[in-house]
Order: structure tokens, then sequence, then C-alpha cells
């Protein structure tokens, strides 16, 4: 199976980039695609696995083309429609079509040209062998709810705390950090990030041991605060871009964005810049429609320390508020919840993060459980 | 109308331009099928025909291409493809055939643009329905257990997986020359899970070929699970004798008539809360049927450790059934002859066997394909048939 992970490099030097979209413009391109596809997907009752391994597969699209040739819109239907039949959820194309219709306005509509159907048929057969008919896709939810299971503490708050996670895991769908990250690290990030913001801090779990210096070490190994740090970056970034600012809704076709080169690929250096001087922006006023759009998403499975993932309890099925990091983000000085790591625990942080840490115990569930025949010991047989 | 205006703002490009980029974009990940060579038919399923084709760069590989037909789906890429692949991607095991890799013939002038996708298989050279209809292939008692052995092993992983196969019958059985069995045809298969928080599955009961459909299925059951693929084991363990299958209805009544002049008369006694399944009450069952599975088998199986393992798999009732690994653990596995490799007595037969080569055994399932059959048993390719092992 093709690798489906990308170093920071990559991330830039994509066909977008060669093909001059500069690189916040194809990060737009991204967020936009992926968030249709959730649009739609809820609007369609899809669940949250159909809508992510949606978004998976369009994110790895476009490692492979480029915005400009293909209209985003029209990817995440087809991104769609394909993790639909996937995932056992199969939704007629037309019914797909109609949804987008609905969601979009007519300029971007118009990309599905005359006859939208065979636009999206076409496009799933080069889809597919774009992603190499690797089709099975696997997310962070199932390990957010498993890894919050084993945490100690005030059950309450915990539920709240998974709630948000939940929220951020939905979000960091519209990033490209599925391209970068394994899901179980991904879990961990974001269940670290709803913690810091709901000021649940976890200081025991299931399961613990000596050897573990944090909760997580127990399902990931070698994962530093400087890496869940940048990939909650990564997803808090979401929220602090300023919708009035969005440049116009094609790829950029102005002599001014034509001439940009291939945006300048700052290295790895930067996170560490992140992790120095986090910049959640205080709230500009045209800021707040981008946050999250809580209520509009289907709530994770409730949490309970006892009861079997994948159980939904009625009482989170209609949140009414948002929590309240997003109401009311922290104005001015670097948030209190990005603290700065312990200076003895960790070593500095040096260049990129490796790529592929290993992950330790919960082998992916589509990788086969090794194969023990079962015997019976001979013995002779009655006379 | 006019050529589709280029929206003003979006440069993507026309259908026309799109078939030509794929034409012209290299995939890095999905190859050609010209890297095949086809050499012969080998097979005409509901979802495409199977060829036995050679990879032209090392012509010793050989391998099975299955088409996916995608000319009559609205729907895209077939669903059921999609599975069959995403299931073999995830299964590897000796007692399962391998999916090598996804080709792609490009679109050109005689398809209309439609390109197509294979699947690519290694190559068995038998199947078990083919090996089966041809007389002179005989199987002793040491055989027939390697068979139901490696049958019952690749049943315990896919299980243990959490796959149902859900079409068991001797076609969909691969046999290497060398003796290796490989369960085929994952196009109706399917993930389950044990049903959590009391749920009940809601799978369609609209599979297995008739003849190996359990009597769940035929009921309407909808929250079936491994017991479907065991009562097919079943019917094939006897067919290993019978050489032919053992309950050929046509109809689902029928099929259930002969389930019952079989395996005794369906009811709550022998299989309680049968009386909730939707259709028990709109089918007719016989009563008063005596079990006679032992009875009437004897004859051909001979065995007795046979006889009582079968009676364990055509079982009525799914929750009594035998499971793979109970199968397995089975004294006709472990008493003498012990199960004995099939690669010397297949070594005595140089072409490949194929049921679909096979001159018909008896009448076929009503929804399996009709078809004529040549007179000759195997491929006159040139290619098994020459190598001598
Ligand atoms: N790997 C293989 N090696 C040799 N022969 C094969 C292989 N795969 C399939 N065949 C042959 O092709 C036939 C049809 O293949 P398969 O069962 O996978 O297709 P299908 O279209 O799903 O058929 P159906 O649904 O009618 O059972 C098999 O019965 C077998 O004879
Ligand atoms: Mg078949």
């Amino acid at each position: 199976m093709p690798c489906w992970y990308y170093d920071k490099k990559e991330l830039r030097n994509t066909p977008s980039s060669l093909d001059n979209i500069d690189y916040e413009t194809e990060m737009r391109y991204r967020k936009e695609g992926a968030r249709f596809i959730m649009d739609t997907a809820f609007k369609m009752d899809l669940g949250c696995n159909t809508k992510a391994t949606g978004a998976v597969y369009f994110h790895r699209f476009y490692m492979f083309h480029s915005f400009r040739q293909f209209p985003r819109y029209v990817t995440a239907c087809c991104c769609l429609f394909l993790a639909g039949k996937v995932e056992e959820t199969p939704k007629k194309c037309r019914d797909i079509i109609n949804t987008a219709r609905g969601l979009l306005s007519d300029a971007k509509f118009s990309t599905f040209g005359e006859d939208p159907k065979e636009e999206v048929m076409t496009l799933e057969r080069i889809l597919l062998q774009t992603i190499k008919f690797d089709l099975q896709v696997e997310h962070p939810y199932r390990y957010l709810l498993r890894y919050a299971k084993c945490l100690v503490g005030d059950e309450s708050k915990l539920e709240k705390m998974v709630q948000m996670a939940w929220t951020f895991v939905n979000d960091s769908l519209c990033t490209t950090l599925s391209l970068q990250w394994e899901p179980e690290i991904i879990a961990v990030a974001l269940l670290y990030l709803a913690g810091k913001l709901s000021q649940f801090e976890v200081v025991d779990w299931v399961g613990r041991t000596n050897k573990h210096l944090r909760w997580w070490d127990m399902f990931v190994e070698d994962v530093t605060l400087d890496l869940l740090e940048d990939i909650c970056h990564q997803v808090l970034d979401l929220y602090s871009q300023p919708v009035a600012e969005a440049p116009p809704d094609s790829p950029p076709l102005s002599p001014k964005l034509l001439l940009a080169a291939p945006s300048s690929s700052k290295t790895n250096g930067q996170e560490k810049e992140k992790v120095e001087t986090p910049k959640i922006k205080p709230p500009a006023t045209t800021v707040a429609p981008t946050l999250p759009e809580i209520p509009s998403y289907p709530y994770p499975p409730a949490f309970s320390t006892t009861s079997h993932a994948g159980t939904y309890l009625p009482q989170y099925a209609n949140p009414t508020v948002a929590p309240p990091h997003i109401a009311a983000p922290p104005p001015g000085p670097p948030p209190p919840h990005m603290p700065a790591p312990p200076a003895v625990l960790y070593p500095p942080y040096v260049g990129p993060p490796p790529h592929y840490p290993p992950v330790v115990p919960p082998a992916p569930f589509y990788q086969p459980t090794p194969a023990a025949p079962p015997h019976r010991p001979f013995y002779p047989p009655p006379n | 109308m006019q050529p589709r205006e280029k929206s003003h703002s979006h440069p993507g490009m026309t259908l026309k331009e799109k078939e030509k980029y794929i034409e012209n974009f290299r995939f890095p990940f999905c190859d050609d099928s010209v890297k095949y060579e086809k050499v012969a038919k080998i097979g005409q399923g509901t979802f495409g025909e199977v060829f036995k084709a050679k990879e032209k760069t090392n012509p010793k590989k050989l391998v099975a291409m299955k088409k996916v037909l995608m000319e009559n789906e609205k729907e895209g890429f077939p669903i059921t493809a999609l599975r069959e692949i995403r299931i073999l991607q995830r299964l590897k095991h000796e007692n399962v055939v391998m999916l090598i890799e996804i080709c792609h013939k490009r679109a050109c002038q005689q398809n209309k643009c439609l390109s197509t996708f294979y699947l690519v298989f290694e190559f068995c050279e038998h199947d078990l329905a083919g090996l089966l209809s041809n007389v002179n292939v005989k199987f002793n008692l040491g055989e027939i257990k390697k068979v139901m052995q490696q049958l019952l092993n690749g049943l315990y992983y896919i299980h243990s997986n959490k796959i149902l196969h859900r079409d068991m019958k001797a076609a969909n059985v691969l046999i290497t020359k060398n003796g290796v069995l490989k369960l085929a045809d994952f196009g109706l298969a399917r993930a389950f899970s044990a049903n959590k928080n009391g749920q009940p599955n809601r799978f369609t009961n609209r599979v297995v070929t008739l003849w190996y459909r359990p009597p769940e299925l035929l009921l309407g059951e909808r929250n079936y699970g491994p017991p479907v693929d065991l009562w097919g084991a079943g019917c094939i363990m006897a067919e290993m004798w019978t050489r032919s299958p053992i309950m050929q209805g046509n109809t689902e009544q029928q099929q259930l008539t002969l389930i019952s002049q079989l395996c005794g008369s369906i009811t709550p006694a022998v299989w309680p809360g049968v009386e909730h399944l939707e259709l028990y009450k709109q089918m007719d069952l016989p009563q008063q049927q005596k079990r006679k599975v032992k009875d009437r088998l004897k004859p051909y199986l001979k065995d007795a450790y046979a006889c009582d393992l079968l009676d364990k798999l055509l079982v009525l009732d799914p929750s009594k059934r035998a499971d793979a690994d109970t199968a397995l653990n089975h004294d006709f596995f472990w008493t003498d002859p012990m199960p004995c490799d099939l690669g010397k007595m297949l070594a005595q037969h140089s072409q490949s066997m194929f049921e679909f080569l096979a001159p018909p055994r008896r009448s076929r399932p009503h929804h399996t394909m009709a078809n004529q059959r040549p007179t000759t048993s195997a491929i006159q390719d040139g290619g098994y048939q020459d190598r001598v092992f």
C-alpha cells in the first residue's frame, strides 16, 4: 500500500503549488472542500466515518492533482459518493448532487458542468486510481473514545472534554492533519487540547505504570509535547482565519497571485516558532462565523467510563451551547492552556518530528489478526 | 447547445479534456492491464468474466484477472467490487485467495472511452467444482480431510477477522496444483460485528447460491452470522463424496423441503425461536420428517467420523451448528488416515479444471448462468497441460 503521510515540505510542494496556487489558497480550498463534504454528509444523514473517509480521500486526491484542474466541489461530491459506498452507507449519485446544488451558489455549482452526474462518475475512476484502491481509512474517533475510557476523573468533566475533542476531530478534517499523522496521534493531540481547554487535568489513568510520564505514553510512543502542540495549533488555526479576508472564490487568476512563486516553503523550524508564540488571535468581529459549527454536527457517542464506545446517550444528542472556549476565546496574551513543556522531562525539540512514530498497542483493525489456526494436539484414535 | 461555457472563474476541465487527462496521467499506483497477456477465459460470473493471464515480462507468473463490469452500472464503480477489494486487502492467509493488484485498462475507441478495471489474483489451477466433475480425479479419505481442513482453516481465519463469505460453494473454492486450497469470490462477502447494544443486524438474506443456502436464510433471517458459511462447508463436504451438490432445489420452497427431508422437520422443538423468523409461517415446512443425515450419507461417506462431522455441520439451528474451530477439532481430522497432501494426486492431472469448462454435473442452480459447456474439461491453451511436475 502506498504511504499516505507527508512532511511539511511535501505538503507545500503539491501539484496545486506547481500550478501556481499559493499555499494559503490551497489550504483554503482544502478546508472548503472538506467542510462541504461534512455539510453534505450532514444533510444526508451520513455518519462520521463516511464523511471522514470522504475528506481523507479528498486530501489524498490533491496530493496528485491540482485544484486548477479539478474544481474542489465536484471532487468533494465524488469523494463523498465513493466513501458512502465504502462505508456501507451508499447514497445515489443523483441525491448527492442535488444536495450539493442546494448548498452551493450557482457560480460554484457551475463547475459541475452540463451533466453533473457524468462529471462525478468520470471523476470516480480517476479518484480510485489516484488512491490506489486503498479504500479503508481509519479515523481518530474510535481511538478518541478508547483512550478517553482509560482516563480517570470527574465524569461530567470527562464527558465534556471528550465531546470537545470530538468536535476538534471533526474540524481537523479541514486541515491536512490526516496527511501528516496517524489517527491515533491525532486523537491523543486533540484529547490533550480538549483537556487543556476544559481545564481537565489528567492525573490518573487506568493501566498506568511507572514508565508512563504522560497518559498518552500508554497509547503512542515517542510523542512529544511539541508535536502535540503543533497538531493542536493546526486545528486552532482554523478558527483564526478571518472570513472577510478570504480572497475570491476560485483558483487564483489575478496577476498578483499568478506571479507568486510556489510559496517559499518554511521548513520544520516553524513548528518551534509556533509553539513558542502560540497565537490564537483575539476574536476579530469577522472571525466568529468561522468558528466551529458545533451545533450542526452530530455529537459524539457519549462517553462513559464503563459503557462501550458507540452507545449514543440521548442527552448529548442536541448540544445547545458551544463549549466555552469557542464562545469566548481567550483574549490578548498567549492563552493559558499552552504551557511551555516542562524543561526537564523532554529533550529540546530538534528538527522535524520523526515521521512515523511507531504506534504502540492497538493494531489498526484492518490489519488482520494473525492467523492462528486452531490446533488440537494429535492423540491416537480410539480403538 | 453551446459547448459548456467555462465558468468565469473555474478553469476545471471539460469531460473530454478529463478523459484525455486520465489517458495521459501516469497513476503512480495503478498499473495498466497491458502488462498482462490473456491466455484463456476460465470463468463467467455474475459480475464479470475471469481470465487466465500471464505477465508479459515474466511469463511464468500466472494470474487470474476478474473484470469489473461497469457497463450497466448506474452508480459508478460497483459496491460489490469495492467490498471484494476492501475485504481481500485486509485478508492475508494461505487459504484465502490473494489479490495482487487492481489494474486499469485505458480508455480507447472500442470501449467508448470507458476505462475498465481488473482485479488481479494469484492463479489457482483448479476450482473444486471443476475437480469434482471430473471422474478421473479421485480423492482418498486423507485427501478429503486435507481439503476440508484447509477450507475450515480459511473460514476460521475470515470469521475471526469478522468477515462473512456468504457464497460458499464448490466453484468458489480454488485449489492450486500443489494442493493448497483458497477460498475465493468475496463478491458477496461483508463485515459483521457481534451485535453490541442488543441491536440486531439487518443483512440481506438474498445471498448464497440456493443449493448451499442455510435454512435460516431461507426463512428470512437477517441477523445471521458465521454459521451461514458452515452450512455451505457441510454441503461441500458431502459433495466431496457424492460428487454433485446434495440438495438441488429449484425454488426456495423446494430447497427448504429438501433440507427438511435430509435434516428433519424444522420445528421450534429442534430449533427454538425458529417460529419468529419472518417466513416461518409463509413457507410450507414438511412435518414428521426424521433426521436422516447419517443414514443417507453413510453409503457415500462410509467413515463414521466423517458422518459425525457432517451431522454437526448440517444442523438446522444455526446456534447449534459447529463453528470452524469446533469442526477443526473434530476427530475426523485427528484419526487415521490423517489429512494428507493433495499435491501427489493432482500431479496426475496436467489440465486445469474449472466449473466453467466442465460438462454440467447436473442441473444448475437456477440463478447461475446456463452456459453451453465445451466438451473438454480443460483449457486447451498449451499452458498448464504441457507442464510436467
Ligand atoms: N484466482 C483464480 N485462479 C483461478 N481461477 C479463478 C480464480 N478466481 C476465479 N477463478 C475462476 O473463475 C470463476 C469465477 O470467479 P468468481 O467466483 O470470483 O467470480 P464471480 O463473478 O463472483 O462468480 P459468481 O458470483 O457467479 O460465483 C471461479 O469459479 C473460478 O473457476
Ligand atoms: Mg463465483
